[in-house]
């Protein structure tokens, strides 16, 4: 127990001593949480309209007065008018363009069929499908208020609530989620590095001639990372709640244990990866690739799950950070408790323990 | 008569430290010079700068007839250089490390060809040539940097430390090739841990804490200590002066 | 000058004898590129909806169909869950959504007075709650104007130019390829620099008479090279894999990479004079990219970010690349459309690339 105890000291001393080890430790999460909790938006609004009227009503004036103060458009420059709309999409001068042309309000009054155009530049994607889905809906909300007398539309109010994020903050989602990605990257990603620069530099022989079994060793270098883990993971829920008002609604010690189990299995990759490897730079590489990758891209961060294909949705299965953004969400957000999670909570059980157990084996297997 | 290296009071300070104290160089062209010290003595200091790798802070020298000062460029055209890490690219056979150094060392490719094969020859590369210098043995790895520092031909060679971890056999096989250089007409400025090579250089200086305490034939200082070699007119020589520092220090 | 190309050759040698710079070059793009190309996705659809029915006549169930109509919500009626314990359906992810109708629905509707429908949205992702608020709406709005048996004769006609079928993938791909050529230069010219450092072969270099700006350009040209062969086997494979298009001119495409590259081949070189490991060198490279992505315009469009960070962005020379490609992929952008990003791009070029050059040679000496 004293020589985990002084191999882990042994660990920390340098960490401390490398002021570049420390930045990426604290500095990278700070700033990984602002960018995260500021920058990605995926609301999409404010989309650059221009609007071309040929009828120049009352009425085409109040279905594009619908559009821009609807929130979801904004006008596009004045310049924009003066071309014609693929021209204007071309350019990037707005990302659509809607045409009215000469005889809109007639064909209202007269009952008269009548298309009015919207071109909209589809490179994109994810804008246009807005656009299109927007506009959809003002131009009927603007044709139900316009019914004709005769016709009686049902009148339904529909009450819309919001459970969990009644402000429907976006860093509510992401900010949590960050904190299972970073744990991940500190523990699977710095042990990594650590054993394999170990290994590189001979120092892992040096100590394995002296009298410490593998586990202790394994154990005094892991231990640190966990604490520099848990307390990265401490500092960025901090930030999550006391900057960005995330709600805490569930169990701290609940989240706390769960974020634990969840550090050994990140950490057990980043043996199992030192392990397999042997230099630092594939270390990382790999680290980056088998760790880092899945769990910001597959893990349901960002992205949704059930939208990918089933091959990605199945490698989901066994990314620790899926499980464990499910929980961290659950907690902070619903206050979900175990009753609720018990099947995230058992999946994580389980795969921490198998990948523990496999880096214990093959570490062994390396140096044994 | 010109001299390979001279220098004149050649000093270079680190802040509060200085490393190399005034120091006055001489080493004559075609002759092997030992350049010994114990560690920290500033031995790599004083190479650095003979070398056009750092600017004197006080003082003057002249290597090949370049001003350390103000021709550095023209020196490092004129010298070569092997490092104690041997400094060669692991994952290059010793061939392309050759080709490389010659082509840096402006070496024509016709000629640049011919003078691999000639250095083949005369170093005994043939068997390892153009397998990677990474996984070679170290004695082995040693003679292709051999080579390559002295690709160019330069009329100034500087070893530093160059015998280092390698086994008595092999060190004995390097200074004969050493010597193969010498007798060729090139000056050797080596710096070296080992008394029994440090006999083999015609003349030798020992540097102490930034100074040169002696220089001269090894021959000479010995009997002048009158130890029973040059080891331990070495050891006696550092402890005198070193008690000499901590006397000064203590002020008795 | 010959030395230069002395320096590239050695650095083609080494790279291609360094496996793991050989799997960093070819294979984790492939791997990034099938992986972003398929999982990046934010589409909002099959919210699991769980409907609680309690007027059950012809009106109402016509209502929740057209809830069904599209695959927008997956409306269901849940045999286990009360709407007492509607909470649970909601903390256990059974559900998304909540639709609630009340017993009068019909009655009120016949007797001409506005009926009262209720629906909770689980709002953990604020983005997809949001747009399934929208969809709701838009379902209720038709629906409504389905029974009024009114039909409107204004329609609206619409035209997506360059992606007509709204592909993601198009929008991405380009993206991501621009984000693997930027790790890569910057990421292995920051490592060959500092591995030269590592090993000490740099003072070796330096005791030879080739000169600082000879050496520089030996380290980057190297992986100026690299970055146009991984620029053009991911654009390959997103072509050819992912069916992309490329409407524009490739001249012009290379052309501006190469004053792109300048900056990223800046990056690189500054990040190696402030790091003294390769280790170091590779994760603040990996850093400096996921900043440059995730400011670039590459998930999130600018116009969506707070302002201050929107003015951020227009540091990111990435951001400028990023629209330049995908201008010239999809919309045969050329000089005259995309001279704003050009201008934005040769200043960043020039500045960075400088800067780094005369910081590296000052470490050099």
């Amino acid at each position: 127990m004293r020589k985990i105890k002084f191999l882990a000291l042994k660990e920390i001393r340098h960490i401390l001593r490398d002021p570049r080890s420390l930045t990426i430790a604290v500095l990278i999460p700070i700033l990984m949480t602002l960018l995260y909790g500021y920058a990605i938006n995926l609301d999409i609004k404010n989309i650059k309209l221009a609007v071309m009227d040929f009828d120049r009503s009352s009425e085409s004036r109040e279905l594009i007065n619908r559009f821009y103060n609807s929130g979801y458009f904004a006008p596009a420059d004045e310049a924009a008018v003066l071309l014609a709309p693929e021209e204007v999409l071309r350019r990037g001068q707005a990302k659509a363009v809607l045409t009215v042309r000469y005889g809109f309000s007639a064909s209202l009054v007269n009952n008269e069929s009548f298309t009015l155009g919207l071109m909209i530049d589809g490179a994109d994607a994810n804008t246009a499908s807005a656009a299109a889905s927007y506009s959809e809906v003002i131009l009927m909300q603007y044709l139900a208020d316009r019914l004709p007398p005769g016709y009686d539309m049902p009148g339904i109010n529909l009450s819309q609530v919001v459970r969990y994020n009644p402000d429907m903050k976006s860093s509510h989602f992401f900010v949590p989620g960050l904190i299972a990605v970073i744990l991940m990257m500190i523990s699977a990603l710095l042990t990594s590095i650590t054993i394999a620069r170990e290994k590189e530099t001979g120092t892992m022989e040096q100590l394995l001639t002296a009298p410490v079994k593998p586990i202790q060793i394994i154990a005094g270098k892991v231990i640190p990372y966990i604490g520099l883990a848990l307390f990265d993971g401490l500092l960025v829920w901090a930030f999550a709640v006391f900057h960005f008002g995330v709600p805490m609604t569930g169990s701290c010690l609940l989240l706390l244990f769960f974020g634990v189990i969840y550090v050994i299995a990140a950490l057990s990759l980043g043996i199992l990866i030192s392990a397999l490897v042997r230099t630092q730079q594939l270390a990382m590489m790999a680290a980056l690739v088998v760790t880092m990758l899945p769990s910001v891209m597959l893990s349901g961060f960002i992205f949704e799950i059930k939208n990918m294909p089933l091959i990605l949705q199945g490698i989901s299965y066994i990314i620790p950070a899926r499980y464990f953004i499910l929980i961290i969400r659950g907690i902070m957000l619903k206050g979900s408790g175990i009753a609720v999670l018990w099947p995230q909570a058992a999946a994580l059980v389980l795969l921490t323990m198998v990948l523990l157990g496999i880096a214990i084996k093959k570490f062994k297997l390396k140096i044994g | 008569m010109d001299r390979a290296v001279v220098t004149e009071k050649l000093t270079r300070r680190f802040g509060n430290f200085t490393a190399v104290d005034k120091i006055d160089l001489a080493v004559e062209y075609g002759e092997i010079f030992g350049f010994l010290g114990a560690n920290g003595a500033g031995k790599t200091t004083a190479i650095r700068m003979l070398c056009g790798l750092l600017l004197p802070s006080e003082g003057t020298g002249r290597v090949n007839g370049f001003d350390i000062n103000s021709q550095y460029e023209k020196i490092k055209l004129s010298i070569g250089y092997m490092s104690q890490k041997f400094s060669l690219y692991a994952d290059l056979t010793g061939r392309q490390n050759l080709e490389f150094y010659g082509t840096i060392y402006r070496l024509p490719r016709r000629e640049l060809k011919d003078r691999i094969e000639e250095l083949k020859e005369s170093l005994s590369l043939s068997e390892f040539i153009d397998r990677q210098t990474g996984p070679l043995p170290v004695g082995w790895r040693q003679r292709v940097a051999l080579a390559a520092a002295v690709i160019h031909r330069p009329r100034i060679v500087f070893l530093d430390e160059p015998t280092g971890g390698v086994d008595p056999v092999f060190r004995r096989r390097f200074w004969e090739l050493l010597y193969q250089l010498a007798d060729a007409g090139t000056t050797l400025f080596v710096t070296t841990h080992y008394m029994d090579e440090a006999e083999f250089c015609r003349r030798i200086s020992i540097m102490h804490r930034g100074r040169i305490i002696e220089m001269g034939p090894p021959l000479d200082i010995v009997n002048k200590y009158g130890e029973k070699d040059l080891q331990e007119t070495f050891i006696k020589l550092i402890r005198e002066k070193e008690r000499d520092a901590q006397n000064q220090v203590s002020g008795s | 000058m010959r030395t230069v190309l002395a320096l590239v050759k050695k650095e083609f040698i080494q790279v291609l004898r360094d496996h793991n710079m050989l799997r960093l070059i070819f294979l984790m793009p492939l791997i990034q590129l099938l992986i972003l190309g398929y999982a990046i996705n934010i589409d909002v659809k099959e919210i699991d909806t769980a409907v609680y029915d309690y007027d059950q006549s012809r009106l109402s169930r016509d209502y929740v169909r057209s809830f069904a109509a599209g695959d927008y919500f997956i409306p269901e009626k849940p045999d286990d869950i009360e709407l007492m314990d509607l909470e649970q359906g909601f903390t256990t992810n059974r559900y998304r959504a909540a639709l609630i109708i009340p017993e009068d629905f019909s009655e009120n509707i016949e007797n001409g007075k506005r009926a009262e429908v209720a629906m909770v949205f689980d709002g953990t992702n604020a983005n997809s709650a949001g747009i399934a608020m929208g969809y709701s709406g838009l379902v209720t709005q038709q629906f409504a104007l389905r029974e009024s048996g009114y039909k409107p004769s204004v329609e609206m006609r619409r035209k997506i130019l360059y992606n007509p079928d709204m592909e993601s993938v198009y929008f991405m791909i380009p993206g991501i390829v621009v984000t693997l050529l930027t790790m890569l230069t910057s990421m292995a010219t920051a490592m060959a620099i500092v591995r030269e450092r590592e090993m000490g072969t740099l003072e070796q270099l330096m005791v030879t008479p080739m000169s600082t700006p000879a050496l520089i350009l030996g380290k980057t040209i190297p992986f100026a090279i690299l970055g146009y062969v991984e620029m053009s086997l991911a654009l390959a494979f997103g072509i050819f894999w992912f069916n992309i298009p490329f409407v524009g001119s490739w001249t012009l495409l290379y052309a501006l990479a190469f004053i792109y590259l300048l900056t990223t081949l800046g990056a690189g070189m500054f990040i190696s004079t402030v790091t003294s490991t390769q280790q170091q060198a590779m994760f603040f490279a990996w850093f400096f990219m996921v900043f440059s992505l995730l400011t670039s315009g590459f998930f999130t469009p600018i116009e969506n970010m707070p302002e201050v960070v929107q003015h951020l962005t227009l540091l990111n020379p990435q951001r400028f690349f990023m629209t330049i490609m995908r201008g010239i992929m999809m919309k045969d952008s050329g000089i005259a459309e995309l001279y704003p990003q050009i201008l934005a791009l040769v200043i960043f070029s020039v500045v960075i690339f400088s800067f780094s050059w005369m910081r590296l040679s000052k470490r050099v000496k």
